[in-house]
This record gives C-alpha cells, structure tokens and sequence, in this order.
C-alpha cells in the first residue's frame, strides 16, 4: 500500500474571453509505487489538464483553482514555483504526444537531454554528454553518435519519440506521465514504444501514469483504469473488470471502439 | 460596439481633422495668404492663437487649409493605388498563368526600389505639384492591394461553393461582388488607412523638400520649411504644424488598429 | 544550403535586368522640363548643353540601344559624369559610401541593442504596465515624422542646450585634432542623427520582437522546457528567445530600402555628406545621370540585403540549414 501519488478533489479552469469553463472538476486520483495507471478519456475529457496541472504546467489561462497532488507524502500545491521546478524533470517526468513538434527545433538532440542533466544533478558538460550516450543506448538507438548531434525534424517521429523517452527518464523519476505519447505513431512503432515503456519500467522502477483514448493498449499495460468524462473521474477499477462489467456509458463507448478497431 | 478604444479615438482625430478640412474656408479666421509685414513673427496672441510667419501670415488659417491639402492627398493618392491595385490584381488572380507571372514580377521589381527614391525620382522629371504628388504616390503603392486582391481572389477561385456556382451559369461579376468583396475588404481596408498615413507622411517630407505642394499653397509640410531657418525663434511654426502631422498620422494608425481588431 | 545559395543568386539576374529597364524608362520617358529628350530638342537651350546631353545619353540612337549602352556602362561602374561639376559619379558615390553606411550601422547596432531587450520584456509582461506603456510609445514613434523629430531634437538639444552640434559631420577645425580628439568629434556629431534615424526601426523591431517572443511562447517545446524544470528565466532566454530571434534576423536586411528612403531626409536636414544627402542634391539639381546611378544603386542594395536576409534565415534555421 505504497501509495506514490495522490490527488485529490483537483478543480482546474480556464478563463476565455470573459467565460469561465470548468477544464476538471473534482478529479481523484491515486498511484502507488511501480503501478501502470491508464488514465482514460476522449479528447476534451479533462485528461491532459489532469496531467499538467500536477506540476502547474498550465497554459497561462488556466488556472488550478483547488485540490491536492501528494507526491510521497509532499503536497505540490502548496509549492511555489521554484521548489516544483526541481521537482519537474527529477521526481515527474513527462512524454506528450507529438514528439517533433514537443522538442526545440534549434537545439540538437545531444543538447536538450545533457540540459535537464545538468539542471538536476548538476553534471558537467562532458560528463553528462557521455550519460546522454548510454541513455540513448537504454532506448534501443543504435547509433547514438548520429542522434545526439541531430536536430527533431531530421529524425523520425518514433525515434523522436524515443530520444523523449530517454530526456525523461534521464534523471530518474519516481513518475513518468505519458500523455498519448503514441496516438501520433505508426502501428507498428507504437507497438515498439509500448514495449519499450514496460521493458524500461520494469528496469527502473518508476511509476506510469498512461493518458489515452485507446483501451487496447490499456488492457495491455494497466493495472488499473480511470476513465474520464467531461472533466470528472466517472469509473475506477482494476483493468479486467472495467473490461468485464463496465458501468458508466462513457465506459462502454470507449470499449466498444476498442472492439471495433479490434485488438492490438 | 465601442470597446474597442483604437477605433473610437481614431475614428474622433480623423473627424475632427475632415470637419476642418472640409469646412476650412468658412471656420478659418484669416485668409492664409493674406501678407502683415506689421506681424512677423509673432507668438502665439489672440489675434493670432498660432502666431504668425516670417510673411506675417496667420499660422492657424494656414494650418487649417494645410488640413486640406493633407487629407485630400493622402486619401487621393491612397484612392490611386487601391484603384490600380484592384485592376492589376484582378487581372493577375484570375487569369492567372502568364498575366499572374508578369504582374507580380513587375510588382516584385518595382518593391525593389526604396520608395522614396524612386518617388524623388520621378519627382525631379515631372514637375513637383499636388496633383503630381498625389500620382506619383499612387503610381508606387499599388503593389500592396494588387497582392492583397490577388491573393483573396486565388483563394477564392479554388473553394468548393464558387466552383458549384459556376457549374450553375453564375456570372464572374456576381461572383466577384458577392463574394470578393465582403471578404477581402478587411484587408484592403486596414492597407488603405494605413497607406492615407503613409501618403500623408510622404507628402509632408516631400513638401518640406520644397519637392512636394509648392508655396504659397499652405501644407503643413512646407510650413515647416521655414522652421529650418527660425529654429530657436519661433518655437510656434515648428511645433504646430508637426504636432498636427504627428496626431494625423496617429489617428489613421488607431483606425487600422481598431480595424485589425474587428476583422480578427 | 550552398544550392540554395546559388539559387537565389540566379533568380536576382531577371530582377536586376527589370530593375535596370525600369530606371531607364522612367528617367528617359517621363515627361517634363527636364527630361533628356525635351532639353536635347528644345530650341531655347544652347546648342553646346544639347550636345553635351546628346553625347552623354547617345540620344541620337534609339532607345533600346541607348539603354544596353548605359547598362553595359553602368555593370562596369561607369555611371558617366555629373551635369553639376562633371566629376565622374562613381566616384562622387564612392566617397559617399562610408558616411551613410556608417550611419546606418550604428542606427541598426542600437535599435537591435535596445529594441531587442524592450520586446522581450513587453512579451514576458505581456498585458501589464510595461507592455502598455511601450505599446503606446511604439505607435507614437511611428507616427512621428522623422524630419520634424530632427527639427525638434536641434531645438533642444542645440540651440537651447547646446549639448550637441547643430550639423555636419565634424567641427571646423577638425584637421587640427589628435585622432582620438577627431574619433570624439565625429561621434559627438552622430548621436543626434543615429538617434533620430533609429526612431521608426525601434518601434517595428520591438514589435515584432514582442510577437515573435508571444508566439514562441506558445508552442509545444516550451511546455517540454517546464516540464524539464528548467527555471522560468531559463525558458525565456534559452528556448523562447533563439526560436523568437529567427525571423528578427532577416529585419536587418530588409530594412536597407527604408534606412536609404530615411537617409535622404536627415543626411540633409544634418549636413551629413552621405549618398542620401547626394541625392538629394542632384534632385534639386536635375542632374539626370547621378539621379539614375543612384536610383538603380538603390534598388541594387535593396536586392542585396533581401538576399542577405533570406540567407542568415537559411543558416540560421536549422530546419532549413540541414534539410
């Protein structure tokens, strides 16, 4: 009953053009430690805003009007901004889903990954460069001297997505979030990344937080499934019995376009 | 629909400059031309609330008919350029190919030239006169509607509603005046007040060249050449008469602010 | 990169050449007093001046010939002799060159210097006091005239201060001056027409740095950048800002055609003895030959500095530098 992670009664809203719309409304959640989570939804459930609003990574009109994000035991919320930027990258990683378009096109690979190394365990340049190496390694990049000194846009979008998996766990996070992080790849790549994210957690023992429409691929990696709808949590449970006995309606609609796009 | 300040204040300058303009005959105190060697140079007084010129000349009726001079320029020469730039645009979008090719690289060339360079130019050949000013100035800011034109009218050519019209026999002409116009007219709009500024601009300096509305015609302009040789001395003829420029200029900015707000 | 290069290069022949016949035809077929053709067949000029102009513009050739000779002239630098003093222009421009372009340097290096940090920091306090503030001080730059803005700035800081010097470009006696003394002497005259110069490009580039920086802001790597728990500074100046500054970086070279338009005015207004100044006087002057030289001279330094910047955007992209 270690429990990681812990949210509770998050309300987010976004204020447009005068309106106000309620983004999450009252969401809990939990994760203990080593767990795979699948956070579930459609687009526009909530679930995205769910993730950034953990470490108030917002867009500048949002804004996290109540709740509580534990994270072992230390209430995020009540953080200022400096104290959650060392959390960010060291505690909580992220994956998002357009991996090219997520990294800064003007730097190389090499760069952004040896950036948030130095920023958290304060290595030096070349030290951190040759950890970027077998970091790469760990992700099944087979020509690590290429990649490092690549720009986003000259590489694929799975190796992108890749190189984002090794940024993030670079500084060994308790949490690593992934945010649809191959809803934009190839079947077959997707099928790669997924095998990747297990095969690593199992290695490094972190926490997955998988955010996806697709409950195929939560079948095959969760333990547990939250499904989200209209910026509440409407049903929780262990992943087979969501499978067996879904009970909201927004539970059977997202299993049966699992069944009709059929199984992974 | 007055939240939008730009419009409001814009709209307020160029209003009370055209009441100026329009009525100058009738609300200036003075003949601008009439000749007081008893007053040169006087400070502002209340006889003459603008003071008077080196000719003893009442500044405020000259600054009054300079309105004249300035806004029928501007809004004239800007008139010239939209109305070649409507046809040379047109010809260019619709028939496209070779006529495209041809007006745009004419266009391309004649961006080529520093304008003003190419307005003193033409200048020094013809005569320097107010209605030379006015075409000259017309003859080198059409490139900016044709493009505008062009462009909305290609965009247009290609949507899927006007090619079912004309599979219906709906004539070119109705075509253009239902559709060309209410949608690029935004644009043209905010091109045109932004050039009335930039004509008033041109003819001010040109003016104060002694290349532009020669004397004894008054132009705020060529007001201020005399403020060359008086600087120091009649602080008056060098601060109205910009002062009245700078607030012009800044209206027709507001407007196309306030213009730029609506259309979105 | 280099084919873009060479590419580019090839597409300005075509605009030279039209730039070229456009010159040509607008001084040769514009009517008025002055035109060449008018004078040369005018009964009341003398009969030496019609020879002078005759032989100066072949103009008992017709015209498409006339043309390719002065082109074939003009490639070579020799853009004939002055009607004023009949020196030859490419030298009257060549000695003209320094001033303006050092001028002009100047004013680009503190615009850049200022606007660049203003924009910034307007976008970073995006809605707040500063940005209002340099907001409505933008839109009053642009609105000023820069030859009334001259006037002005001599008013004040000359006659009434006497801080600075009224015109020129050096003092009097300045052959007598050590060279630091004479370094001193020069600058002293440039601070008021560099600053008066710089006006409207301080408005445009801390503008467009503000938008540049808004937008950048708002892209997806940014969120990548917090998530990283790089500090808020950190995301600005690192990953925001090099995104921000790529289009800024081409300003510089598109901004030739109006700095040349500008100088015109306050070369003159300053006594400052630039190509703008040059022009300006050989306006007044109807002196046909220099009026032509410099205004193909204009559009040839137009066309080089938007090849200039489209180039360093090339390089400095790496999306495009390594396609």
């Amino acid at each position: 009953m270690a429990n990681l992670l812990e949210v509770k009664n998050l309300r987010v809203d976004f204020h447009l053009e005068g309106r106000i719309i309620h983004a999450v409304e009252g969401v809990d959640l939990r994760l203990d430690k080593n767990e795979t989570v699948v956070l579930a939804g459609e687009s526009g459930s909530g679930k995205t805003i769910t993730a950034l609003a953990m470490t108030r990574i917002l867009p500048p009109n949002a804004k996290v009007v109540s709740g509580e994000v534990i994270l072992e035991g230390q209430n995020l919320m009540s953080l200022n901004e400096k104290q959650l930027s060392s959390i960010r990258g060291a505690k909580i990683a992220y994956v998002f889903q357009e991996p090219t378009s997520y990294l800064n096109p003007v730097y190389t690979i090499g760069e952004q990954i040896v950036e948030v190394m130095i920023q958290h365990q304060g290595l030096a340049r070349k030290e951190a460069g040759i950890k970027v190496y077998e970091l790469l390694r760990q992700v099944q990049i087979n020509d690590p001297d290429r990649v490092f000194g690549s720009y986003p846009h000259q590489l694929s979008g799975g190796m992108n997505q890749r190189v984002f998996i090794a940024m993030s766990l670079a500084c060994k996070p308790a949490l690593l979030i992934a945010d649809e992080p191959t809803t934009s790849l190839d079947v077959t790549i997707e099928a790669q990344i997924l095998k990747l994210l297990v095969e690593l957690k199992e290695k490094m023992n972190f926490s997955l937080l998988f955010i996806t429409h697709n409950l195929a691929i939560a079948k095959k990696i969760a333990g547990r499934i939250y499904v989200m709808y209209r910026g509440k949590v409407v049903e929780e449970g262990p992943t087979a019995r969501i499978f067996d006995k879904p009970e909201h309606f927004h539970t059977r609609e997202l299993i049966a376009a699992y069944e009709k796009i059929g199984k992974l | 629909m007055k939240n939008n300040p730009y419009m409001l204040w814009g709209l307020v300058i160029i209003a009370f400059f055209s009441c100026v303009a329009l009525l100058a005959p009738w609300i200036s105190p003075l003949d601008p031309s009439l000749i007081d060697g008893q007053n040169l140079l006087m400070p502002p007084s209340a006889r003459h609330w603008l003071g008077t010129d080196g000719l003893g000349r009442d500044l405020l009726s000259r600054m009054i008919f300079g309105a004249r001079i300035s806004l029928s320029v501007g809004i004239i020469a800007v008139g010239i350029s939209i109305f070649l730039g409507l046809i040379l645009g047109s010809l260019a979008g619709f028939y496209g190919k070779y006529v495209d090719a041809l007006v745009m690289r004419f266009a391309d060339i004649m961006l080529c030239f520093p304008t003003f360079f190419l307005i003193l130019a033409i200048i020094a050949i013809v005569e320097p006169s107010i209605y030379n000013i006015m075409i000259v100035i017309g003859l080198t800011s059409w490139m900016g509607p044709a493009r505008l034109i062009r462009a909305e009218i290609i965009s247009l050519k290609t949507r899927e509603f006007i090619q079912a019209e004309h599979a219906l026999g709906a004539s070119d002409a109705r075509i253009i005046i239902r559709h060309l116009i209410p949608n690029a007219i935004g644009p043209v709009l905010v091109n045109a007040t932004l050039g009335i500024a930039g004509a008033i601009l041109l003819e001010s300096s040109l003016s104060f060249l002694g290349l532009g509305v020669q004397p004894p015609i008054p132009s705020w302009g060529n007001i201020l050449i005399e403020s060359k040789s008086t600087l120091g001395i009649a602080w008056w003829i060098t601060i109205f008469p910009g002062l009245a420029i700078l607030v012009t200029i800044l209206g027709f900015n507001f407007i196309a602010e306030g213009l730029k707000k609506i259309i979105g | 990169m280099i084919k873009y290069i060479l590419k580019r290069l090839l597409g300005m022949i075509p605009v030279l050449i039209g730039v070229t016949i456009l010159s040509f035809a607008i001084i040769n077929l514009a009517p008025g007093k002055f035109s060449t053709l008018d004078q040369a067949m005018n009964p009341k000029v003398s009969p030496e001046y019609q020879m002078r102009l005759t032989k100066a513009f072949n103009l008992d050739k017709p015209l498409p010939v006339r043309y390719l000779l002065w082109l074939k002239n003009s490639v070579s630098f020799d853009f004939g002799r002055s009607f004023i003093d009949n020196r030859r222009i490419a030298d009257k421009i060549a000695e003209r060159i320094p001033v303006t372009l050092g001028i002009n340097i100047l004013s680009l290096l503190f615009v850049f210097l200022v606007a660049i940090p203003v924009g910034i920091k307007a976008a970073t306090q995006a809605g707040r006091a500063f940005d209002t503030v340099t907001t409505y001080f933008a839109f009053f730059l642009l609105a000023v005239p820069t030859f009334w803005l001259a006037l002005l700035m001599m008013q004040f800081f000359c006659i009434q201060l006497g801080w600075l010097p009224i015109s020129g470009i050096h003092s009097l006696d300045f052959e007598y001056f050590t060279p630091w003394h004479k370094i001193w002497d020069v600058s002293w005259h440039l601070i008021l027409p560099v600053f008066v110069s710089s006006v409207g490009g301080l408005a445009v580039i801390s503008r467009y740095m503000r938008s540049s920086i808004l937008e950048a802001l708002s892209q997806p790597y940014i969120y990548t950048a917090r998530a990283k728990g790089l500090p808020y500074r950190k995301v600005v100046y690192k990953h925001a800002l090099r995104n921000a500054l790529l289009p800024i970086v081409t300003l510089v070279g598109l901004s030739i055609p109006g700095l040349l338009g500008g100088s015109v005015i306050f070369e003159s207004i300053f006594a400052l003895p630039g190509l703008g100044q040059l022009f300006f006087q050989a306006v007044m002057s109807r002196d046909i030959p220099l009026i032509m030289a410099e205004v193909v001279l204009g559009a040839v330094l137009t066309i080089t500095g938007n090849l200039i910047a489209d180039i360093s955007y090339a390089y400095v992209d790496p999306r495009i530098r390594y396609k």
